[in-house]
Parts: C-alpha cells; sequence; structure tokens
C-alpha cells in the first residue's frame, strides 16, 4: 500500500504539472511572451511541490508511525508480563507480528493473539492514515500551486532554488556518508585500542598477528596483534603488482597512443578495456589454480623453495589485473598532449622515439603519474586475489616466493570468521582506518605532486 | 611562360637553395596542391600568399617532409635541396629536417625550462661536445631571437611561462639552434600582438643574413615587408611569383591583383 502511494504521489505531481502548465497556457491567451515564466517552469514547480511534500510526509508518517506502534504495544506487553525481559517481550511483539501478517509464529498463545490484533489496528492506522494524510497534502499543495499560477509568477526562479536545494541535499548526503564512515573506523579503532590498554605502538610495531586467539573477558593480548607482517605483505604484494603493471601499461598506452594504425587501435583498447572489466574473483582463481602452481613448478625446477601460494603469484596477477587502468588512463593523457608540440619536436629532427621520451612524456608526466597512484589504491585495496593465492598466515617476509598475507585479507578473515562480531570488529576496524590513513596519505602525496608538475607545465 | 622565365633569370643572380618541379600533393583522394613549381633562393625571405585553403601551408610543410607524419598524405613531383630530391629514398626525413627548421603558427614551447627548449635540438643531433659550448649555442639562438635580454635571468624557468610572443621567439630561437640551413615559418605571428609581431618581423630580417627564410602570411603588409621574393597561391597552384615589390604593386595576373586589392580572399 505503501508503495503505491509512492506511485500515486508522483501521478498526483504528474496531473498538477499538466494543470499548472495548461492554466499558465490559458492565462497568457498565446501571448506566451506576457508570463513571467514559461509554461514549462509552471508545471515543474507544481510537480516538484507535491511530489517533494508527498513523498516526506509518506516517510515521516509511515516510519514514526512504526516506531510508534512498536513503542505502544512494547508497553502493553510489560503491563501484561511485568517481570519478563525485554528479549522476551521483544519476542512476542514479532511473534504477534507474524500471526497478524499471517505467516509462522514460534508460539501462539492468548497474548500473542490480543498483541496481534492490537497491532493489526494500528497497523491499518498506520497504513491508511499516512497514505490518506500525505495524497491529502500533495493534493493541497498542488492547489496551492495551481492558484499562484499567474503571469507574474516567477515559477522559474522558485523551481530553480528547489533544484538547487535538491542538489544540495545530494552533495550533502555523499559528504555525510564519508564523514560517518570514517567517525565509525575513528571510534572503533579508539574501542580496540582501549581493550589493548593503549598499547598502540604493539599494534604499529608488534610482529605478531593472531588477534582472537589471546582474548579474555574482551580484553586482547597486546603481544598479539602487532600488524607489521600485514603492512608489510601489502607493501610487498603492491610492489611486485606495480613492477608488472608500469612497464607494461606505459609501454601499451605509448604503443597505442604513438604506433599502432588506427585500425590496431580500434581493436586493442577496447580489448584492454574488457581486460578492465574481468571481475576481481576471477583474477584470484587464475591466480591459485594456474599461476601459483606454475610458480611452484618452476621454483622447484630451478630448484627453490616456493611456497605453493606464494606473493609473486598474487602480485604478478594483481598487476596484469591492473595493467588496463594504467594503460588505458596513460593513453588518455598521451593522447591529450597536443599535436603541436609533437610537430615541434618532429620540426627540429627529432626522431619519434626523442619525441616520445623528451616532450610527450614529460608532458604526459602529472596524467601517468595519477594513473600509477590509481593502480596503487586499487592494489592496496584489493581483496580477492590475495586472499586465494597469497595465504592466509600473518609471515613478516620479504621473501616473494613465501606466502604472505594483506589487511584486506585479515580483515575478511576477522569479519567472516566465526568469532562473536564485537570482538572481531576491533582489529577489522582498526586495520580498516590504518588502511585508510595511508591510502588518503598516498592521494595527498599525488595530488600535491601531481599539481606541481601542472603549475610547470600549464 | 613568363613567370617562368623571371624565375630563372632571378635564380641566376642568386643561389637556388630549393627547386620545387611539379609538385602534387594529395590528402586521400583530394589534391591540394596542383603542381607547383618554384625556385627558393638561399639568404633571401620568401613569403607565401594567398586565401585560406590555398595550399601555401600543405606545400611549406612539404619542403620539410612534416607531411609524412599524416598518414593519409601523399606528395609527388620533384623537391630538390642543393640539387638532391628530399624525396629519395635515401633521405632520412629526421636528418631533413635538421637541416629545414620550422616554425609554427601556435607558439608551442615544450613544457621544459627554456634553457632545455633551445638546447633540445642540439642535444639530440650531438652538436655540442659539452656543456659550455651548449651554454654558448643556447645564448647565441637567444640573442639572434632576440630574446636573451629578457630571458637570461630565467632560463630555469617553463617556457611556457613567457608571453606569447616570447614564446614564438623562444621557438625560432630553438629552431635556429639547430643551425639549419632553411628556415619555414607557418604564419608566425598570426598569433601575436602587434608589438610582438613587428619584434618578430625584425627578427625575419636579420635571420635572412644565415638563412633561406619561407614565410606563410596572411598579412599582405607583412609580406610587403619582410620578404624580398612573393608567390600567390591559388586553388593548389601559384599563380604568380616574383620580386615582392613588383607583385604588390604591378601584378601581372588579375587574380593576383584582386587578392591583394582585397577584393576576394
Amino acid at each position: 500500500m505503501i508503495s503505491l502511494t509512492f506511485v500515486l504521489v508522483i501521478a498526483a505531481g504528474f496531473i498538477f504539472l499538466t494543470l499548472s502548465r495548461g492554466r499558465a497556457i490559458s492565462l497568457a491567451a498565446g501571448d506566451l511572451a506576457s508570463l513571467h515564466s514559461r509554461p514549462s517552469y509552471h508545471g515543474l514547480h507544481a510537480f516538484l511541490w507535491v511530489v517533494l511534500v508527498g513523498i516526506t510526509t509518506l516517510l515521516i508518517l509511515s516510519v514514526l508511525g512504526s516506531s510508534l506502534i512498536t513503542a505502544a504495544l512494547m508497553g502493553d506487553i510489560a503491563d501484561a508480563l511485568p517481570d519478563s525481559q525485554r528479549i522476551e517481550r521483544q519476542l512476542i511483539l514479532s511473534d504477534a507480528m507474524s500471526l497478524s501478517r499471517g505467516t509462522v509464529a514460534s508460539k501462539d498463545d492468548a497474548l500473542r493473539q490480543e498483541v496481534a490484533v492490537r497491532f493489526g489496528t494500528y497497523e491499518a492506522i498506520r497504513v491508511w492514515g499516512s497514505v490518506l494524510i500525505s495524497l491529502g497534502l500533495a493534493a493541497l499543495i498542488g492547489m496551492r500551486s495551481l492558484s499562484r499560477t499567474t503571469l507574474e509568477f516567477r515559477a522559474r526562479n522558485s523551481s530553480e532554488a528547489i533544484i538547487r536545494r535538491l542538489l544540495l541535499g545530494c552533495a550533502i548526503i555523499a559528504v555525510l556518508t564519508t564523514v560517518g564512515i570514517v567517525l565509525s573506523l575513528i571510534f572503533e579503532t579508539l574501542v580496540f585500542f582501549e581493550n589493548l590498554n593503549w598499547r598502540i605502538d604493539k599494534y604499529l610495531f608488534g610482529t605478531r598477528w593472531s588477534p582472537l586467539s589471546g582474548v579474555s573477558a574482551g580484553v586482547m593480548d597486546p603481544d598479539r596483534v602487532g600488524a607489521v607482517p600485514l603492512f608489510a605483505g601489502t607493501f610487498l604484494i603492491t610492489i611486485i603488482a606495480m613492477l608488472v603493471a608500469v612497464p607494461i601499461g606505459l609501454l601499451a598506452a605509448i604503443y597505442l597512443s604513438d604506433f599502432a594504425s588506427k585500425n590496431v587501435r580500434a581493436w586493442a583498447k577496447p580489448m584492454l578495456e574488457i581486460l578492465a572489466g574481468v571481475p576481481t574473483v576471477v583474477y584470484g582463481f587464475f591466480a591459485a589454480i594456474t599461476v601459483a602452481p606454475f610458480i611452484r613448478r618452476t621454483g622447484e625446477a630451478l630448484g627453490m623453495n616456493v611456497a605453493s601460494e606464494s606473493a609473486l603469484a598474487a602480485g604478478v596477477v594483481m598487476g596484469i589485473m591492473i595493467i588496463p587502468f594504467i594503460s588505458s588512463l596513460s593513453d588518455d593523457v598521451i593522447n591529450a598532449v597536443p599535436q603541436s608540440l609533437r610537430d615541434g619536436s618532429y620540426g627540429l629532427g627529432a626522431t619519434k622515439a626523442e619525441t616520445i621520451r623528451q616532450v610527450v612524456l614529460p608532458a604526459a608526466l602529472p596524467g601517468i603519474v595519477s594513473a600509477v597512484l590509481l593502480g596503487i589504491s586499487r592494489a592496496v585495496g584489493e581483496t580477492m586475489i590475495v586472499v586465494m593465492a597469497a595465504g592466509q598466515g600473518a609471515n613478516l617476509t620479504l621473501n616473494p616466493l613465501e606466502a604472505v598475507t594483506t589487511v584486506t585479507v585479515q580483515i575478511v578473515m576477522l569479519i567472516t570468521g566465526d568469532t562473536e562480531a564485537s570482538v572481531a570488529a576491533g582489529p577489522a576496524f582498526t586495520l580498516g582506518f590504518t588502511l585508510f590513513c595511508i591510502t588518503l596519505g598516498l592521494n595527498i602525496y599525488a595530488l600535491r605532486t601531481v599539481r606541481k608538475y601542472r603549475e610547470l607545465y600549464d | 611562360m613568363t613567370n617562368m622565365r623571371m624565375v630563372d633569370e632571378a635564380s641566376k643572380m642568386q643561389d637556388v637553395k630549393i627547386e620545387s618541379r611539379g609538385v602534387h600533393v594529395h590528402y586521400g583522394t583530394n589534391e591540394a596542391i596542383k603542381g607547383v613549381d618554384v625556385d627558393i633562393l638561399d639568404k633571401t625571405v620568401t613569403s607565401f600568399i594567398g586565401p585560406s585553403g590555398c595550399g601555401k601551408s600543405t606545400f611549406l610543410r612539404c619542403l620539410n617532409r612534416m607531411n609524412d607524419t599524416i598518414d593519409s598524405c601523399r606528395v609527388t613531383g620533384k623537391i630538390l635541396m642543393d640539387g638532391d630530391d628530399i624525396y629519395d629514398r635515401a633521405v632520412d626525413p629526421v636528418q631533413l629536417r635538421a637541416r629545414v627548421g620550422m616554425v609554427f603558427q601556435k607558439p608551442n614551447p615544450f613544457p621544459k625550462s627554456i634553457y632545455d627548449n633551445v638546447a633540445y635540438g642540439p642535444r639530440i643531433h650531438g652538436l655540442v661536445a659539452n656543456k659550455a659550448d651548449l651554454d654558448d649555442v643556447v645564448e647565441q639562438s637567444l640573442r639572434r631571437a632576440a630574446l636573451w635580454t629578457e630571458a637570461k635571468d630565467r632560463l630555469a624557468e617553463p617556457g611556457t611561462g613567457l608571453s606569447g610572443g616570447q614564446q614564438q621567439r623562444l621557438c625560432i630561437a630553438r629552431a635556429i639552434a639547430t643551425a639549419p640551413q632553411v628556415l619555414l615559418m607557418d604564419e608566425p605571428c598570426s598569433a601575436l600582438d602587434p608589438i610582438a609581431t613587428s619584434q618578430i618581423e625584425d627578427l625575419i630580417d636579420e635571420l635572412r643574413a644565415s638563412f633561406s627564410v619561407v614565410i606563410v602570411t596572411h598579412s599582405m603588409q607583412q609580406a610587403a615587408r619582410v620578404s624580398q621574393k612573393t608567390a600567390f597561391f591559388h586553388l593548389g597552384e601559384i599563380v604568380e611569383y616574383g620580386d615582392t615589390p613588383k607583385i604588390f604593386t604591378n601584378p601581372e595576373d588579375q587574380r593576383t591583383q584582386d587578392y591583394i586589392t582585397g577584393r576576394f580572399g
């Protein structure tokens, strides 16, 4: 019923749109220039008011109604069973709701039946009340807009003001979400550090990571939460990935932009972009099933001791995943270097190679740097490939042939493990927050570098 | 044919640097240049004038094979520089362009320091043995481009930070640093204000002592001021070629007359 009302409100909006526009047209009596705002703005103004007022009322009434009903029924149950626990009352209430809706309840008794009946009544009042009130208000507002449709009415300015506020609202939602996420990260991190008795140094510099094995009464063993192996693993895999992705991606971009013929470019560039569309989980099992065993066999053939899950396998496959990001973005910036610069260089007798190395690449450098940094962010945040191909053991090593683990993998392990969420969330949020700080620092540094170059070269 | 005879007489008096015989240029199926014969003299400023789309820039770009960088472009006919065909298979366009410098319509300094801009050509061609020589070449080129006094204290600053006129003079300095024999200029002043234009024109007049300069221009006053020889292009052909004063005061062809008096173009 409620969702149908959304549709009805929007339909009402369209009706008033048509009415207001028609009224504006008839008021103008053939001379549209006598209207301050064109008829479509009168229509838009009515539509915006009707839809905004209708939907806001509907949302507020139905949400508010729900909590009012819950509160009232909980009170009733408390009166009936004065010495019950809160959780019991909630169970009774949810059973009653199920009974009222005709679905299966855990238990059926007189109290539940009674509450169910009352719930049914309240619910009907809530639904019909919010539907009728919001539709009514929408109609009232629509009538007001209709009556405001006059020759002088500045419908364009009014509707633009409404739209500007809508845009502002969307921007605020995006910003507030970010702020909320950061705040919750900070909060959970502080709780975690409190559980460590503020031994932050143990977290930042400790080398042993198995946070859940030393939990007693919610207090963690500070000697088992050293995050260094995780960050070392992340660092190692990121380096391997970038060693693969940057040279290949950049050289591919140079080939595509300055050497490839139109035909080659026409199919090669989309192919590269398809590579970017492969889900990371596919790369993950490719790494685990094909690349890791291959590396192990090759290593064994060369007489080296290679773990079956290795940082090298994960890093190489991650590098392949990142190639299209680097090549596609670099190709765009290299193409954006004006032809006049290339002509200038050719005109001085430079070869193609000299022109690319000494003119095109320096001019495209800010864009290339940001492409590489975007690739690094991807590598740092990548999870699936590492889960499957690099292992889970927190192992402090810089040897790419051994199994390592990364920050993101450990977060996955903590959250999907069978430990109680409230305990596991602490280290997970803290790792997330640390990772966030690192990527933020990286991005700020990158933006600064890019801006410095841009000032130099623009 | 009177034109041709005049060309020949003129050529006897001064050395011919570039000879063009029956040059046709096609972009795809579109014929942009329809048989151009012209003798460009050494130590002389030659200007190409004509309405937009008449092929003067296209022809200019044939002289250092810049058209090679455009895929659909095809050049036929003969262009001889000092008697050698520059479209011969044995000729490397890269080496040719080191001898035939080019300055473009829009100033296009590289995103490098002023010093590195000028040093670019000498460096890639290995014209200098050491840093002191390079400093010397940079200074001489900037002096000849009349930019030294303005730029000497900011050699390390980016060339893109200069004003438009200074940028164009930097591009000229960059071109002459490579020690070319011919300097091609494609409307070098069209993006500049009158003061910068007059500085560049003075510069062109001085450069004549050392190079053969070919300049494409839309300004007939400019052609009259800076050049000794003028070629009038129309619809992919040279309608008239001769001494600048004669072209501007007593043209032989009615179309030249109409163009320079502003009746079309």
